[in-house]
């Protein structure tokens, strides 16, 4: 069942899309859609078939944390998980996106070993196979 | 002037120039120009103190006008070129990503394929070896050998090719670091300038510029050495900690 989930992978640039997408197919998730950043994420979610969000937090435009209080503050999106994927690290931003209810926080750069582990604990099952690449 | 300018000039020069215009009437030249030499004594120190403001004052507008040109030389041209070429690292590494998981991608379903096959070969393979085949499976066995050894040779050929490019790919970071090295070299000569301006205009040091918004929009990736490097969490493990903290 879980194979089937559809992944939404937010980040300004392209390669770190590219990278997370990777990932996930290594993990068995074929279904990952890609947007740049909170305003074309927006729509993609509002269309209901999004299993998972994940999401940078710095990028022009809306930025993560506003998807993720967008995202919140919409109810039929409340429950979604999002894993914050981003190189900020400052404890007072962790403090803020726990505040606004993320789901997991995984800081740049991170390993596929540390994303697996993340979603399987915000995903609530187990996730692909190891695999030893990094990101 | 003043008044009390006034009474000092009189006071100082009056009984020279004086006796300078009661030697040029009664024709004592060198009554005259003795005189001359005193008042032009008297005057030299002023003269000096005066000539050395000037001086301090040329030289600081000269320097101001240096700054000013050199300012204005990175406002109109040295600035906008660090930004291209700024924007210019940004393409060459987002170039060389890109190329590098093209390569990378490609390199994944030959190397499956080779390991997919080998795993096939492998019970056949096992059952010769302890000379259990039997003479049909023994055959198969040596067709998918003639098929499996230049197809791994093929599939191994293009990995290493790949492999190859990628190592050629990261000759970008050569070219970015010499790029990100002159920007470094300017921003370091715009710092002495801007510090240089302040020294002239005598301007207080300004207090640490607020950072309200900014936690909410983003600081951007912690850089060693860079900011107020206490509040970063250092590593997945503190955001786990701190998460956990927080019940998450």
């Amino acid at each position: 069942m879980s194979k089937t989930l559809k992944f939404l992978v937010v980040d300004d640039f392209s390669t770190m899309r590219r990278i997370v997408k990777n990932l996930l197919n290594d993990l068995g998730y074929q279904n990952v859609v890609e947007a740049d950043d909170g305003n074309t994420a927006l729509p993609i979610l509002q269309q209901g078939d999004i299993d998972c969000l994940i999401t940078d937090w710095n990028m022009p435009g809306m930025h993560g944390l506003e998807l993720l209080k967008a995202v919140r503050s919409d109810a039929k999106l409340a429950k979604l998980p999002v894993l914050m994927l981003t190189a900020e690290a400052k404890r007072e931003q962790i403090v803020e996106a726990a505040q606004a209810g993320v789901s997991g926080y995984v800081i740049k750069p991170f390993t596929a070993e540390i994303l697996k582990e993340k979603l399987e604990k915000i995903l609530g099952v187990a996730v692909g196979p190891s695999v030893a690449k990094s990101a | 002037m003043s008044a009390s300018d006034s009474t000092s000039l009189k006071r100082l020069y009056g009984p020279r120039v004086q006796a300078l215009a009661a030697a040029l009437d009664s024709g004592d030249d060198s009554g005259f120009l003795s005189t001359l030499d005193d008042v032009l004594r008297t005057r030299k120190p002023e003269l000096l103190e005066d000539l050395r403001d000037v001086t301090v004052n040329l030289k600081g507008a000269l320097e101001r006008f240096r700054l000013d040109a050199r300012l204005a030389d990175f406002a109109e041209r040295e600035m906008p070129d660090a930004r291209q070429r700024l924007a210019h690292v940004i393409k060459m590494t987002d170039q060389a990503a890109h190329r590098t998981l093209d390569l990378v991608e490609q390199s994944g379903p030959p190397a499956e394929r080779t390991a997919k096959a080998a795993e096939s070969l492998g019970a056949s393979w096992t059952k010769f070896r302890a000379r259990q085949i039997q003479t049909r499976e023994f055959h198969e066995l040596l067709k998918l050998m003639d098929k499996f050894l230049p197809a791994a040779r093929a599939d191994c050929e293009l990995i290493r090719r790949n492999l190859g490019e990628v190592l050629l790919t990261q000759a970008y970071q050569d070219l970015s670091g010499q790029i990100l090295r002159g920007v470094i070299a300017l921003v370091h000569e715009l710092e002495s300038a801007l510090a240089e301006l302040a020294r002239l205009s005598d301007a207080a040091p300004a207090s640490e510029a607020p950072a309200g918004g900014q936690v909410s929009h983003g600081y951007g990736p912690a850089v060693p050495g860079v900011g107020d490097g206490g509040d970063v969490a250092i590593g997945q493990q503190d955001v786990d900690a701190l998460l956990s903290g927080l019940g998450i």
